[in-house]
This record gives structure tokens, sequence and C-alpha cells, in this order.
């Protein structure tokens, strides 16, 4: 039962960094792709109608963090506290920037708008890589599994790899997302843009996994092969991008996210929070669950709405699909 | 400085500013949906013009709505680690709901909505219109059973290690504390709502302009904001009342301002607690009608403050005036409801510009009184964080530093600051141009 309440969090995370990921890669690279004011707003009317949604999976995660495993979200919320917090204000920072943008008009109200949307979601995604690259190194539990997660500790050279790579990553889903999207000029350029940060995410995948491989030893059978799939994924990803076919691109861009998501959650597991240093135990998915009846309350009630989520946003997909103007 | 003191203050100043833009989204999902609805129907293009002039209004207040929410929800583990880590196993899974049964429902269709809102609306614009409005009403409730839990707890079990546990969700959610909590909420949501609209519309007829929409927007907002201002008195406040009496009667004591028990116990009016000398400082009040609103009994006993010990008193002024701030404004809301109705029946209501300039200046009042109503159910449940079974002084994360926190209040203050500050900046000037210059 703990088992299942781990993947379907892992589901809803992974759901995450694929939707999200792609809106916050396109304000990423909206300064590289748009030159002018009009370009702009395409980038930002191609995730308009999904971006909300798209960041609901972060609050439903948590939420479900909370029923599932307590003692995990205890722990981890109050010791990530300060980076947390910076992702409040940065997630409120984006969501604004988009909401406003267009309640004025005036070119510095816009160019403002357009600074912070870029601005916090890039910084969005480095700390969304260093959270994670630090959950795979693991944190200084004390004797009641809590810990301080200062910035000192949790900005280390591991988990700012993490966050480079992850910014590359999400950068490079936006771009194809744009490629998909968009039509002229904007799509040109993120065709064009597609190219190099292809290149800089393969080399950083490399070194990630090369790193993660030093710090964490021998994961096993299934996560190697998991992280075998995910350099296939991103091969036929590149091959796709120097084609220029952007629904295969993005297709397969979602699918290496998910590789990765699941090759993280694989080298992690059973643990939800693992202790530093690596292999000193941490909060499992044993331990932070609740009795199994209460478990199978919470996710039955959650499964069954995901369901239905998935359902209506797929209908909700297909009737906004297309590019915009 | 102490911790659970900041974080406290913290939580109180991000809920209270959130809770701002919850009332409008639910109290003005309804009207999107009617205006919507109506346009979908009509070839009127001015209610077009009304639809996505309501939808607009409530995007933004949704967005910052969503942007303020999420601090919520971290707190929780951020801030209340040790409340998260006992009682996650209850309080974690209706929020774990509100995302997946809700949210999302509001987010992915009000996508739709907004982006259906040049065009005439069609079916799919009506149809989110609904989903929205269903969104943020279940959203409410899952919130507010959350919140119903923690002051009445049901459905659970207290496990080996001291934590507790869900026994029966539906015991959680099928709660008589939760609904009639749930449904009082929404008619507080609805006065508000009503009153933005008419407020607004009775704006544009003092005015002269929005000649076809004004007066339209003041008879749809006058008939909602007077039947939930009825409603919001009796049933749903009298049955939160009899709850409150039954379960937490210090909450009552405080609420009242009643220091000594007493059969035949007055109703204050007006009247300002001295806690020190355990009595109120120039009362008007009604003898013997406490004991009747209470028990239903003009000569029942009714336990003052002093029946309980101290260390289980909430704080009495905070408890006392929001109670008082809010039945009195509601009393206000149902008085000037009424009387707009019976002029609208009688068709003079838009010749009456004493009553129009009334309901334009009603309109911030609604939030004061949402506020001002939650702020008794909460402050008045102190000491406890979940009624009877854990304080809220052990509640707090042992690994968090006063500081820390804060630090991000300080963070919190600046950011909301400016964000009401461009909000107000935003919404008046919307309201300014008016429905018919309605940017889409």
């Amino acid at each position: 039962m703990s088992v299942v309440a781990f993947v379907v969090l892992a589901f809803m995370l992974t759901a995450y960094v694929m939707l999200d990921g792609y809106d916050l890669g396109v304000a990423t690279v909206t300064p590289l792709v748009a030159r002018d004011e009009d370009e702009r707003r395409t980038c930002m009317r191609a995730i308009g109608p999904f971006w909300n949604g798209n960041e609901v999976w972060l609050v439903a995660a948590g939420g479900a963090l909370f029923a599932l495993f307590p003692l995990a979200y205890a722990s981890a919320f109050s010791g990530f506290y300060l980076p947390l917090m910076m992702v409040l204000w940065l997630l409120m920072g984006r969501g604004i920037a988009i909401e406003l943008r267009e309640h004025f008009p005036s070119t510095l109200w816009h160019q403002f708008w357009d600074a912070l949307f870029a601005l916090s979601s890039v910084l969005l995604i480095l700390l969304f890589g260093v959270a994670l690259g630090n959950l795979i190194r693991g944190v200084p539990l004390d004797t009641h599994q809590y810990f301080n997660g200062t910035l000192g500790f949790l900005l280390n050279p591991y988990a700012l790899l993490c966050g480079l790579f992850a910014v590359a990553a999400l950068a490079l889903h936006g771009t194809v997302f744009l490629m998909l999207r968009t039509e002229g000029p904007v799509a040109a350029r993120s065709s064009a843009v597609a190219r190099p940060l292809a290149i800089a995410a393969t080399a950083l995948f490399v070194g990630v996994t090369v790193a993660t491989a030093v710090m964490r030893g021998s994961p096993g059978v299934p996560v190697y092969i998991l992280a075998g799939l995910s350099f296939v994924a991103l091969g036929a990803l590149m091959r796709s991008v120097w084609r220029g076919a952007a629904t295969e691109a993005f297709a397969l861009s979602s699918v290496w996210i998910a590789l990765m998501m699941a090759v993280a959650a694989g080298t992690i597991f059973p643990y939800l929070v693992p202790a530093y240093p690596s292999g000193s135990g941490g909060i499992s998915i044993f331990t932070a669950a609740p009795s199994v009846t209460a478990l199978a309350s919470a996710l039955t009630a959650t499964i069954v709405g995901l369901v239905a989520v998935c359902i209506y946003s797929a209908y909700v997909w297909r009737k906004l699909a297309g590019k915009v103007r | 400085m102490d911790a659970v003191a900041v974080d406290r203050m913290q939580f109180a100043f991000t809920i209270m500013f959130h809770y701002l833009f919850p009332i409008t989204t639910m109290g003005l999902a309804p009207f999107v949906a009617w205006y919507t609805w109506r346009a979908s129907r009509s070839a009127e293009e001015s209610l077009t013009k009304a639809a996505a002039f309501w939808t607009n209004i409530f995007t933004v207040n949704f967005a910052i709505g969503v942007g303020s929410g999420i601090p919520m929800e971290f707190q929780f583990g951020t801030n209340w680690a040790a409340f998260s880590a006992k009682a996650g196993g209850v309080v974690g899974q209706p929020l774990a709901m509100e995302g997946v049964y809700a949210f999302f429902l509001e987010s992915v269709f009000l996508g739709v909505l907004f982006y259906a809102r040049r065009a005439r609306p069609g079916g799919l614009a009506v149809a989110g219109a609904v989903a929205v409005w269903l969104g943020s009403w279940l959203s409410g409730f899952f919130i507010v059973a959350t919140d119903a839990w923690m002051q009445h707890p049901v459905g659970y079990a207290i496990a080996t290690g001291g934590n507790i546990e869900m026994a029966s969700l539906s015991a959680v959610l099928l709660s008589p504390f939760a609904w009639w909590q749930f449904l009082h909420v929404i008619c507080g949501a609805l006065v508000a709502g009503g009153f933005i609209v008419a407020g607004i519309g009775a704006y544009y007829v003092l005015s002269s302009r929005e000649e076809r929409l004004g007066p339209d927007f003041v008879r749809a907002g006058v008939v909602i904001a007077t039947i939930f201002s009825l409603l919001a008195i009796f049933p749903t406040g009298d049955r939160n009342s009899a709850n409150v009496t039954e379960y937490q009667p210090v909450k009552l004591a405080a609420m009242e301002g009643l220091f000594e028990s007493k059969n035949g116990a007055p109703l204050a009016i007006i009247g300002m607690p001295d806690v020190a000398h355990r009595k109120l400082i120039d009362p008007v009040v009604v003898p013997d009608v406490l004991s009747f609103l209470a028990y239903g009994n003009f000569r029942a006993g009714v336990h003052g403050l002093t029946s309980y010990a101290t260390a289980l008193w909430p704080p009495v002024e905070l408890t006392y005036y929001a109670y008082h701030v809010m039945v009195g404004l509601g009393t206000i809301f149902a008085a000037a409801g009424a009387v707009a109705s019976l002029l609208l029946f009688r068709r003079r209501l838009f010749k009456t510009r004493i009553v129009l300039w009334c309901l334009m200046l009603l309109m911030p009042f609604p939030y004061i009184a949402n506020e001002a109503g939650w702020m008794t159910t909460e402050v008045g449940r102190q000491p406890w964080i979940v009624y009877g079974l854990m304080r809220t002084a052990e509640a707090a994360s042992p690994n968090v530093a006063a500081g820390e926190t804060i630090f991000t209040l300080i963070g919190f203050l600046g950011m909301y600051f400016l964000l009401g500050v461009l909000f107000l900046y935003l919404t008046l000037r919307e309201i300014g141009k008016g429905p018919s210059e309605v940017h889409a």
C-alpha cells in the first residue's frame, strides 16, 4: 500500500514537472526567441490557458504528500523552510506577471512583467533542481527526523549541478513546446535555439548521471534500465529537434522528463526524505505513512480524483490545441 | 520572541489577505455563470460584454487568490510541522481532496472561460463558467471541512504513537459542524458578491453610465444579497451558534462577553469587555435573550467565562469584538437588502438615489464581516489547534526559529502590500472603464 502511495506521489510530481515544466521553460527562453512586444505576447499566450491548471499539480502533490505521508511532509517542508518560501514568492511573481501584464497598455508596464516572468521562472527551475538534488543527496536529519536546511548546506556543488541541469532540460522542453504552439519567427527561432539547448542539456545530463552514480553507489537493475531508456529518449529527442518535427519532439521531451523523474524516484526509494550522508537511513515510506486504513482511504480519494482530472484535462487540451497567433 | 506567536502572526496575516480573494471568487462565480449563460442565449452585445467584464474581474481575483493560497497549504508543513506530523493523517486528506477535486476543476476550466471570452459565449464557455463555479464552492467546502474538524474533531482514531489518524472520511466530510459552517461561509460570500455587483451597478446608475447594464447589475446583486443576508442569519448563523453552544461553550461565553454564569443570560448588543475586572464596560444588554438564542428557553442557564480555568479562555476581547462586528454588519446588510428589494419590487429603486448611494458605499463591508466571522471562529478556538486534542502552543515546527519566520513575515508583508495596491488600482480602473469598454 505504501508503495502504491509512493508511485501516486511520484506520478503527480512528474506530471507537475512535465506540464508546468514547459510553462517555466517557455518563460526561460522567451527572451531568446521573442524580439518584440507582439512576439513576447505570443509566447505568453502559448501557455495562457494551461499554466494555472498545470501549477495545480504542485499544489495537489503537496496535499497528497500531506495526506499520504504526514511525517515526511512535516519534516521536509519545515526543513526546507526558506527555499520553499522563496518558491512561494516566485510562483506568485510568475502567476501575477502573466495575469497583470495585459491589464495596462504601456510598454514599460509590459517590459517589467516580461522581465519578472522570465526571472521568476528561471529561479523557480533552479530552486526545484537544487531541491531535488538535495533530496537525492540526503539531508541531515536529527533524532526526531527534523532538519534545518540552511542555504549553506543546500547550495552544494551536486545540488547546483542538478539545478543547472534542470534549467537546461526545462528550457529545452519549453522550446519544443513553442515549436509546437507557435508559427512564424517565434517558431523558427525556437527551432534554432533548441539545438544548442539540447547539446547543453545532454552534457549536463551526463554530468548529473555520473555524479549521482558516484555519490549514491549502485541503485539496482530497474534504475539502470530506466536511466538507459532516458538516454535513448534523449537521443530520439535530439533527432527530432534536428529534423524540426515539433509534435514528436514535444512528446519525446515529455517522455524523457518522465523517465528522469522515474530514475530520481527509483534512486531514493524506499525513502521519501533520505538522510545525509547517503546510506544512513531516513524517513521511508513505511515510517511516514499512517495506518493501513487511513492510507487506503486517502489513496482511494486521491486516485479517483486524479482519474477524473486526467480525463477532463485531456478534453480541454484537445479543445484548446493548435497554434496561437 | 516566541516562535509560536510569530507563526500565528504570519498565518493570521497571510490567511486574512488570502481570504479576501476567495470571498470574491465564491461570491462572483454564480454571477459570471449567470451573465455567460444569458449572453450565450441572446444576440445582445451588451450581455457578452457583461460576461467578459465579470470574467475579467473574477480572473484577477482568482489569480491573486491562487498565488496567496499556496502559502496557506505550505505553511502547515513549514511553520506547523508538529501539528502536521500529529494530525496530518486527518487534515491532510480534505486538503489533498481540495487540490484534486476542486482546484483542478476551477483552474482548468477558467482557462477555457478566459480564452473563450472574446467572442459571444457558446456552450463550452457556459460549461466552463459552471465548472469554475462548482470548483470554487467545492474548494471552499474542503477547506471548511478541514477547519470544522479542527473545531470539532470527529471520525478519528489515536494511533499507538499518539498521532491522530483518519477513521472515517465520511464522518469528517459529513459532519454537521462542517456543513453548517460551509453554508454560512457560502452565504457570506454571496452577500459579498451580491453587494459588489449591486454596488458597481449603483455606481453606474448614479453616474448615468452603462444605461443598459447598470440597472441589470443592481437588480441581480440586490436579489442575491437580500436572500443570502437573511439566510446568513437564519438558519445558518443560528445553527453555527448552536454548534458552538454545544461543543465550544467557552468560545460562546467569550463571543458574548459573558463572564458570570447565569440563568436567563442577557445578550450584549454593545459594551467593552474589561477582562481584568470580569465585566463589560458601558453595556447595552437585552435581558434573557442569550439564553433563548442558545437554548430556546429564556430562563436557561448559560455558562460564563468564570466557570472555566483562564488557561482555557480564548483571547476574550478579540473574539468578542470580531463576533459583534460580524453580527452588527450582518444586521445592516439584511436591513439594507430588504429596503432595496422593497423599492425594487415597487419599481422605485432607480429613483431613490440615497439607497443607491448606500448600496455603493456598502461594498467593502461584507469583506469586513466575512473576515470578522472567521476571526471569531479561529481566535475563539484558542488555546486549541485541534479542539480538546492538541494545543496551538505544541503545534509549531521545532526546527524553525522565530527569526526565520519574522524574515518571511516581513517578506509577505511587503509583497502583499504591493499586490494589494496593484490589485485595487487595476480593479478600480476596470470598473471605471465599465463593461462597454471592456478589455477582452
